[in-house]
């Protein structure tokens, strides 16, 4: 039996596991943004004409809630200017032209088998390897394991990888079973438990049977099947499923005792201690109808989307929007420049055939938006009030607790605007609030 | 490298990216397919005048929308076939008799003054079909009650036209024996053109339920309201059948599956749908046994059409991670901190 939420959606999933991954060359110059994590950005530790050596560390930031970043390839700076970056706006960001030679860095060792063992190194690597959230949210891991240290009492890993398009952690599973398992059990041990709940949607049956023949249980693994639905891979759908605790509004799993970690970030802590190899690559499911066939491209971190776009065999049509992640929460990047970032899963090119945008759209009040929205809200009602501006109402329907899933625009036959108009009511409510302490300080 | 890209025009938009594929016309299609066998029955009971009727209805319908619309310079609707739908339900529920003119007036009513008048698909408080039958009832009443004698029963019963299956049940003669539990499940009975075949209109209630376009709560809890109150001060001896009567006659399951669960006239929320269902029933079985008309379901639903909004205001839904005994701990320490304050 499989576990599963209340409400969610079935979208249509577009997925290619079975295509194998490809290996994209890196190009010939990459970008590196200061922020590719929630938190302070990092300082730059390299100027320009600096030589560089793949995963060489090129900036950090000595607050706890950063991650430093590492160069992807060796080669020389050219230049640390603002530059685009693909969630929007110019930011600052070290230019590295590639000489090719993947000189490795030496600075990070793989740790020694005792230290495997101890949650405090093991924290400390993830940190200095740079890990972040790599399912999307690209939260410092390092930070959120710690916040949970003594709280958390259900350690979950999500496998659920509900996004359509995205292939990235089931190749992971079915490539790296053995791997993904230690890196498992040491956010398992990082967090001070005895017992990781490893959540993995049925439709990657393969995946879940080979990581069963690996006998999870020796890393004190248990895997929990799950019902194909979205947004099972959301963190409070994930808590709900494995645990049947619901996380309060406005907090944290950890606040009641679950924290959650995605398959890409456990990967990615794997090849940070055991392999001393630092985030500068993952894999990136390039897919819409703008291209060919969808890849599954292992691609160096800083490659512009231009380049990676060319590499997995150029565009067929005209692409309309480039969407970063998958095509329920993903959000649109406005330059070909930019380059990608630790937590895109996903780079979608999708043309008007993907786009079932309406003008004007009517409200035909049938509630559907209710019947998915998997955190007990009522669209259709918000949406009312959101159109009056009553924010009083607005707070009153709970729409802080919207995480900006989609379904219920995904599940609109009328086509309403509601994710977007959740996401900036909750901007204005921000404001408003803002603004009234501004106004008490006085 | 990016020569060419930058000439590229690129859209951005907040999530989703996708959408499904079922869109207001698509539901509104399977609404017409649900209603086209319904419709069937109807020719095959009481012959090709009620096709006349119901194009002239749905032509109606469709004429004063784009004609509204048009007049007022507002975007076209027509579209999305809600119009086509109203049409098809009002002109279903005319008597087979009814002059090819009457509905054209019940259109001009349902579609200009019941919907576009409050905005269109949507806006509208009351059911536009439900509203168009309602004013006809009243205006028009003896060409609205005009019962001709369904092809099935000719030769059984004589004459051109006959009572309705509910005259007898709140009159003082008893049921004639043709109006068996068969017949009226099966459509042997006059009425209505849609309202005739309960068997078809279950068919239809399973499809549209199947496809997702309804829930079964309204219409579960409208027809089992029906069935268990005429059940439990049931009349003529044995309640049984009474109930079962009553639930397959008249226009109850016309009703209960096509208009009662129009969108923008019933509760989006579950419990909403459930009290909504049992009022429609309820006050139903009120004017079955107390009204002037033997027939209560057109009103029943229009009363509730009105409640709908305070009805969804009702069953907000409870807050994600907050749980029913988190609100009771947060009731006793607001208590608590009254009396304190005392």
């Amino acid at each position: 039996m499989s576990q599963t939420f209340k409400g969610g959606v079935h979208p249509n999933y577009m997925k290619a596991p079975e295509i194998p991954v490809t290996v994209i060359t890196p190009p010939a110059q990459v970008v590196i943004p200061v922020t590719q994590h929630i938190g302070a950005p990092a300082t730059p530790l390299v100027k320009k004409g600096d030589t560089v050596t793949m995963g060489q560390k090129i900036g950090e930031n000595p607050a706890p809630v950063s991650a430093p970043i590492h160069s992807p390839v060796s080669g020389k700076v050219v230049a640390v200017e603002p530059r685009p970056h693909p969630f929007g706006d110019m930011i600052m960001a070290i230019v590295i032209e590639n000489d090719y030679q993947d000189t490795p860095c030496k600075d990070l060792a793989p740790l020694s088998e005792k230290e495997l063992k101890d949650p405090d190194a093991i924290l400390e690597r993830i940190r200095e390897a740079g890990v972040v959230g790599m399912g999307g949210a690209m939260f410092p891991t390092a930070f959120k394991i710690r916040g949970g240290i003594g709280k958390v009492d259900k350690l979950i890993i999500n496998g659920a990888e509900c996004e359509p398009y995205l292939n990235g952690d089931h190749l992971t599973m079915l490539n790296y079973p053995e791997q993904l398992l230690k890196g498992i059990e040491l956010v398992r041990i990082a967090s001070g438990v005895d017992k990781a709940y490893y959540g993995i949607e049925v439709n990657k049956q393969d995946a879940i049977d080979k990581l069963n023949s690996l006998h999870p249980e020796k890393y004190g693994i248990e895997i929990v099947p799950e019902a194909v639905k979205y947004p099972q891979g959301g963190e409070k759908m994930q808590v709900k499923a494995v645990t049947g605790r619901e996380v309060k509004p406005g907090g944290l799993p950890s606040g009641v005792g679950a924290n959650v970690v995605s398959t890409r970030t456990c990967y990615a802590i794997y090849q940070a201690c055991y392999e001393g190899k630092p985030v500068i690559e993952r894999i990136v499911s390039v897919g819409g109808s703008a291209l060919k066939a969808p890849v599954n491209a292992l691609t160096r971190v800083g490659t512009p989307l231009g380049y990676l776009a060319e590499q997995c065999g150029g565009f067929v049509k005209t692409p309309r929007k480039i969407v970063l992640g998958g095509p329920m929460m993903g959000i649109c990047a406005t330059d070909f420049a930019a380059p990608t970032v630790k937590g895109i899963s996903g780079v979608l090119f999708f043309t008007e055939e993907e786009d079932r945008h309406v003008d004007n759209p009517t409200c035909i009040r049938c509630g559907k938006c209710i019947e998915v929205c998997p955190m007990n809200l009522e669209p259709v009602f918000m949406y009312m009030y959101y159109s009056k501006g009553d924010y009083a109402n607005l707070e009153k329907y709970h729409v802080n607790d919207c995480f900006e899933c989609g379904s219920c625009a995904f599940n609109c036959p009328a086509r309403m605007p509601l994710t977007h108009a959740f996401k900036t009511a909750k901007l204005m409510l921000q404001a408003k609030a803002a603004a009234e302490k501004a106004k008490e300080a006085k | 490298m990016n020569e060419k890209n930058e000439r590229i025009i690129l859209d951005v938009a907040f999530q989703p990216q996708v959408r499904t594929e079922r869109d207001t016309r698509s539901l509104m299609l399977d609404v017409i397919i649900a209603l086209l066998p319904v419709l069937a029955v109807g020719v095959w009971q009481f012959g090709t005048h009620p096709l006349l009727v119901v194009a002239c209805s749905v032509a109606a319908c469709v004429f004063f929308e784009w004609g509204y619309r048009r007049l007022l310079g507002k975007e076209q609707s027509i579209g999305d076939l809600s119009a086509v739908v109203t049409g098809l339900l009002l002109g279903l529920s005319m008597p087979s008799t009814a002059p090819a003119w009457i509905p054209v007036v019940g259109a001009f009513f349902a579609i200009v003054v019941v919907k576009q008048l409050y905005g269109g698909i949507g806006k509208n408080f009351l059911n536009p079909a439900l509203a168009g039958r309602a004013f006809l009832l009243s205006s028009y009443s003896l060409a609205m009650s005009n019962w001709a004698v369904p092809n099935s029963l000719h030769g059984t019963v004589d004459g051109v036209t006959m009572a309705t299956p509910l005259s007898y049940l709140y009159g003082d003669t008893a049921l004639p024996k043709y109006f068996s539990f068969q017949s009226l499940f099966l459509g042997n009975t006059p009425g209505c053109v849609g309202e005739v075949s309960t068997l078809i209109l279950v068919a239809a209630c399973i499809y549209l339920i199947g496809r997702k376009v309804i829930s079964w709560r309204i219409p579960v809890s409208f027809v089992g309201t029906v069935f268990v109150l005429t059940l439990i001060f049931g009349r003529n001896g044995d309640h049984f059948a009474f109930a079962l009567n009553n639930v397959l006659s008249g226009a109850l399951l016309l009703v209960a599956v096509f208009m009662a669960t129009d969108y923008s006239t019933s509760p989006v929320t579950k419990g909403g749908q459930l009290l909504y269902g049992f009022g429609c029933g309820a006050i139903t079985v009120l004017i079955r046994y107390f009204g002037g008309f033997p027939e209560g379901t057109t009103y029943a639903v229009l009363i509730m059409n009105l409640c709908t909004w305070a009805i969804d205001k009702g069953f907000h839904r409870r807050q994600f991670g907050v749980s029913k005994e988190d609100i009771a701990r947060e009731k006793a320490q607001k208590k608590a901190a009254k009396e304190a304050a005392k």
